[in-house]
């Protein structure tokens, strides 16, 4: 099929571009190339291993808080799946590649391990901008990709809602946007401080906290219309002083602050906040506040608005009822002295779902799959992870619940916690957008 | 140098050769190595426009990446505002009209200043052009970027293509000539009398002044034409990458530029080509091959600047200098 | 309108580090005439090398006393590695021309950095408890922590040492001679080599400082002197090369220019801050208090 592309016309074009004997054996070299490619296929299940790709941040400021953690559980997980036999009787060599270095070496990265190392899959991104730039390779380069932890809302969705799915046959996002934690929160304040009047935000100055303000806003003005926002602070990401911005939320009144913050800036923000009484005056919100109350300590404050990414967190769903959490929490916690946080739990939805997709895949085709048929297979999965079901939807990104709690000071940690009982968990269908819509119309369409 | 002599010289029958074994190469190369070739060879037509500024004009500056970002976000946004005129022969004349135009201002600001002066000058600059493409979010796609699509190619539309085989097949054929092209302008450019009143405005700024050059006028039309030559190499690496990103405006790609212009010797016209073609391979494989990979490339520009000062291509040439003189004594 | 005096309060705490570290780089491109890209990566090793010190040996002792010591331990290595790196590689750089004395410092800045992450890892480190233990206190209507107080005092009273070893002593007159006139110093007997790395040493020592000074607030992180890199430019190109007074006026104008940005146009804060730099430059080419 592909071969009709690289028709007579086109051949005449390439000749007035580089001269007609040369361009023939371009073209014979092309059409060569395609149809090794599609050549067929041998059914029965390779002995090697599965070369397994894993792509985070493994330096710069998001390593310590995304990167590491993720890696770390992708390891903890690849060696369980291998110690049980592997994937479909083929273990996972897996080998961690470092995100760090901007999105243009991320893409050329992406295209050695598909085109030259030919990895069976690459299972990574933390970076939206990485994740906008190299899904698209998926198809046209032929490679499964398995985006693990990257929050843009608008990275499976198209230009006009209802849209057909999927966006990408071969990519997925093996975890839910960033609009779930956004509604969950604009949720949380509706349910619990309906009378709240003045409402500000600050979020870190590039496309993530953008759409974080953006999808809170419209969520927020939607549900409670009485709301002001006084305040939009757009602090650039990696900031070491706060000081202008928390004076600044000071000086506006605002009772509830919505922030998307993250890594050291997170830290570095409630410290200082601490140190201005920020807390004193204003309840913070934070979509994905959930690791640093065990990042900061005892020092963090209490009856902080906190968001999970999901459900994910080490005492949800609680580990006498949930075996699969206490056991990951375990493990983790003794390999690395900590409990997991989120993107450690993303990390395991991602490579499991590529286990759980294969081996549905082998068994529906009798023998090892394509790509093709492995995602085919990926589409409408639904598996048991740690934080409870996690659903693949058809437009390839999956959906979960959200835990939404306030911080607490208890005996058993050494800092503050979200306590299961007291916290709310909304379900999926109240928080992610439906399949084929675009988020921001789905919560424009809303009875107030 | 005429045009008749330009053309018998044995550095035409060179060119010549170069560009009948570029020619193919797309067929024996995989298509990632192919990539990888072109991805160079854009960054070489940039490398030869900033050399303009730092061989024949004495300019160095740390800002070209600004410059670079230009020309491959016009495509990108020609895209995403104007996509009935996404083709490539829309394309390539209006990244050079754009990046004619930034250069303009940009330059118009930095070619009062010179040494290192001008150095600072362009890197604020290029500063502000990485603010605005993060900052006005709406407009630029902010830290995101811009996804770039296959453009079409004297009507043809290549969607449904996989972009390895349009980068493998049209596309290189393009490249090449386009690049054969922008080498023959340059050529011509610093041989002409414009580049021979450069040269001169570099050795010694206040002859030229005395002998009636407008000085300033001249070094502004170099930062044009070498805004044009960065920006023009940005557009065409935008349909390689697939993606561009306002990194490629921070000062640190500015940086690479210099990195890969010394690496292949500036003091050779060729050498910024040899250089760029280099970098990509160094990069990639020093980035695949070891998590240090930042380490690596410091060391080995340390070294570069501490032993080999004149570039690849001036070691080369050293020692073919040297072998023949040793030949030479040898027979005498 | 009460905040105002706040927003000041917060404009000068940005301007002390900025201030810091545009004090390094101006003195070696005054004295030397190189750009040092490294800045920021000597910037760096001070964070990390404060933040390893106060982070794990914090345990038992006074909070002072550790501070005082991350603060030297900071400026020892960065000016340490300031020297070798002046003896090694930047020395054989004087004659050659711009593009190399550029080049090898930028080289020097990804080798360090990379040195960095070999050294130490890529993870952050927290080290906040001086900040912490310090506490804050009731000024002009506001709570502010001590610590911002301390960090202000600190750096403005660093600039000022500087001043008067400038202005003031021996050596600091025949800084100046060397940055007036290289030849004519040099003519006069002073020993200009030595004078380099000593000049390369205080710059990378300033410039550990300023990082070691911000570590109790954030942690250390891979990358961490970029930004003030960039500040310190701008600080240079709008203050005038080479300049004590200009580095002073450049980082207020900095510093006051973003605090009052974020609280009134948060939007455009950092555009707002290049603008100025631009038009400063188009007024004014050389900078407020530079010569040509």
């Amino acid at each position: 099929m592909d071969e009709k592309r690289f028709n007579r016309r086109s051949l005449l074009k390439q000749m007035g571009l580089a001269g007609a004997g040369l361009t023939a054996s371009g073209l014979a070299g092309a059409t060569y190339k395609v149809r090794k490619a599609t050549a067929a296929e041998n059914r029965s299940i390779p002995k090697t291993p599965l070369k397994v790709a894993v792509v985070s941040f493994l330096s710069g400021p998001a390593s310590g808080p995304f990167g590491i953690p993720g890696n770390n559980s992708f390891k903890i997980c690849a060696e369980e799946i291998n110690k049980q036999g592997g994937i479909a009787g083929r273990k996972i060599e897996m080998k961690s590649y470092d995100e760090a270095g901007g999105t243009d070496s991320q893409v050329k990265l992406a295209r050695k391990l598909i085109m030259d190392d030919k990895v069976d899959i690459i299972l990574g991104y933390i970076s939206s901008a990485d994740c906008k730039a190299i899904l698209p390779l998926s198809d046209e380069l032929g490679g499964l990709i398995f985006a693990y932890d990257c929050g843009t809302h608008v990275l499976m969705e198209k230009e006009k809602s209802p849209y057909d799915v999927p966006k990408y046959g071969l990519g997925f996002r093996t975890a839910a946007h960033l609009a779930i934690d956004n509604i969950a929160l604009a949720r949380y304040i509706q349910k619990h401080y309906p009378d709240v009047k003045k409402v500000a935000g600050i979020n870190q100055d590039y496309a993530w906290g953008r759409d974080s303000w953006m999808i809170f806003e419209r969520a927020i003005k939607k549900l409670l219309p009485h709301v002001e926002v006084v305040k939009t602070l757009w602090p650039q990401i990696y900031t070491k002083d706060y000081t202008a911005h928390i004076s600044s939320l000071l000086s506006s009144g605002a009772e509830i602050v919505h922030s998307s913050m993250w890594g050291g800036d997170t830290v570095t923000f409630t410290k200082q906040a601490i140190g201005m009484g920020l807390f004193k005056k204003a309840r913070m919100a934070m979509s994905r506040g959930e690791p640093y109350p065990q990042e900061v300590g005892e020092d963090f404050p209490e009856n902080q608005i906190i968001c999970c990414a999901g459900t994910h967190y080490f005492l949800y769903p609680p580990q006498d009822k949930w075996p699969l959490n206490k056991k990951f929490v375990a493990d983790y916690h003794k390999a690395y002295g900590k409990y997991p946080p989120y993107p450690a739990y993303h990390a395991y939805q991602a490579i499991y779902a590529y286990k759980h997709a294969v081996e549905k895949a082998v068994s529906l085709v009798g023998g090892w799959p394509t790509k093709k048929e492995i995602a085919m297979a990926a589409s409408g999965l639904s598996f048991e992870t740690p934080s409870g079901i996690l659903t693949i939807g058809k437009d390839h990104n999956a959906r979960e619940d959200v835990l939404v709690g306030e911080t607490k000071k208890v005996k058993s940690f050494d800092f503050p916690i979200l306590e299961p009982e007291n916290s709310s968990i909304f379900p999926a269908h109240e928080v992610n957008t439906p399949v084929g819509l675009r988020t921001v119309d789905w919560i424009d369409s809303w009875e107030a | 140098m005429d045009v008749k002599s330009a053309i018998r010289s044995p550095k035409a029958f060179v060119y010549l050769a170069v560009f009948v074994l570029l020619l193919p190469l797309a067929n024996f190369l995989s298509p990632y190595q192919v990539m990888l070739l072109e991805a160079g060879i854009t960054l070489g037509i940039s490398a030869l426009g900033f050399n303009l500024l730092l061989r024949y004009t004495g300019l160095l500056s740390f800002g070209h990446g600004a410059l670079f970002a230009v020309g491959a976000y016009t495509v990108g946004m020609m895209y995403k505002y104007f996509p009935a005129l996404y083709s490539i022969e829309i394309l390539i004349p209006a990244s050079i009209i754009v990046s004619m135009i930034v250069a303009g201002i940009f330059g118009y600001i930095c070619v009062r200043h010179t040494f290192i002066f001008f150095a600072i000058i362009t890197m604020a600059v290029s500063m502000v052009i990485f603010t605005l493409l993060l900052k006005f979010y709406h407009f630029t796609g902010g830290s995101d970027g811009i996804h770039i699509e296959l453009p079409t190619m004297l009507g043809t539309s290549y969607t449904g293509i996989k972009r390895f085989e349009f980068l493998s097949g049209p596309y290189y054929y393009f490249l090449i000539c386009i690049f054969a092209v922008c080498v023959i302008v340059m050529q011509g450019i610093v041989n002409s009398p414009f580049g021979k009143t450069l040269q001169s405005i570099r050795d010694n700024e206040v002859r030229a002044e005395m002998v009636g050059i407008r000085v300033k006028r001249y070094r502004w039309y170099a930062f044009l034409v070498s805004g044009i030559f960065t920006g023009l190499g940005g557009a065409l690496y935008s349909f390689i990458n697939g993606h561009v990103t306002p990194e490629l405006a921070e000062w640190i790609f500015s940086g690479e530029i210099v990195f890969m212009t010394l690496l292949g010797g500036f003091m050779i016209f060729e050498g910024p080509i040899i250089g760029a073609i280099l970098f990509t391979y160094l990069q990639l494989y020093l980035t695949s091959w070891t998590e240090y990979w930042q380490f690596a490339m410091g060391v080995i520009l340390i070294l570069l600047v501490l032993l080999l000062p004149q570039g690849i291509s001036g070691g080369v040439a050293d020692l073919y200098r040297k072998l023949k003189k040793s030949k030479t004594r040898e027979i005498s | 309108m009460e905040y105002v005096l706040i927003y000041i309060l917060n404009g000068l705490y940005f301007t002390s580090f900025v201030f810091l570290t545009s004090l390094g780089l101006n003195i070696i491109l005054g004295v030397m005439g190189i750009l040092n890209l490294a800045h920021g990566a000597l910037y760096a090793i001070g964070a990390f090398v404060a933040a390893w010190l106060i982070g794990s040996m914090f345990a038992g002792m006074s909070v002072l006393l550790i501070l005082a010591g991350g603060l030297v331990a900071a400026i020892g290595i960065a000016g340490a590695c300031g020297l070798l790196m002046e003896i090694s590689f930047i020395r054989p750089m004087y004659n050659r021309t711009l593009e190399y004395q550029l080049l090898i410092t930028f080289g020097a800045m990804l080798a360090v950095e990379g040195l960095i992450k070999m050294i130490w890892g890529g993870q952050s480190y927290y080290a906040s408890a001086p900040f912490v233990s310090m506490g804050s206190i009731e000024i002009v209507g506001s709570v502010y922590p001590v610590y911002f107080i301390f960090a202000m005092v600190l750096s403005f009273a660093t600039g000022f040492g500087l001043w008067l070893l400038l202005s003031k002593t021996r050596l600091g007159i025949m800084l100046r001679a060397i940055s007036m006139d290289r030849e004519m110093a040099q003519a006069m007997g002073i020993r200009i080599k030595w004078f380099n790395t000593l000049a390369f040493a205080l710059g990378a020592g300033l410039a550990g400082l300023a990082g070691a000074l911000i570590i109790p607030t954030t942690p250390a992180t891979l990358g961490i002197g970029m930004d003030p890199l960039i500040r310190a430019f701008i600080v240079v190109v709008i203050g005038g090369l080479g300049s004590l007074r200009g580095a002073l006026l450049g980082s207020l104008i900095v510093g006051e220019t973003r605090s009052f940005g974020v609280a009134y146009f948060p939007e455009i804060e950092l555009p707002l801050l290049f603008l100025v730099a631009v038009v400063i430059l188009v007024v004014k080419p050389e900078g407020l208090f530079g010569s040509k």
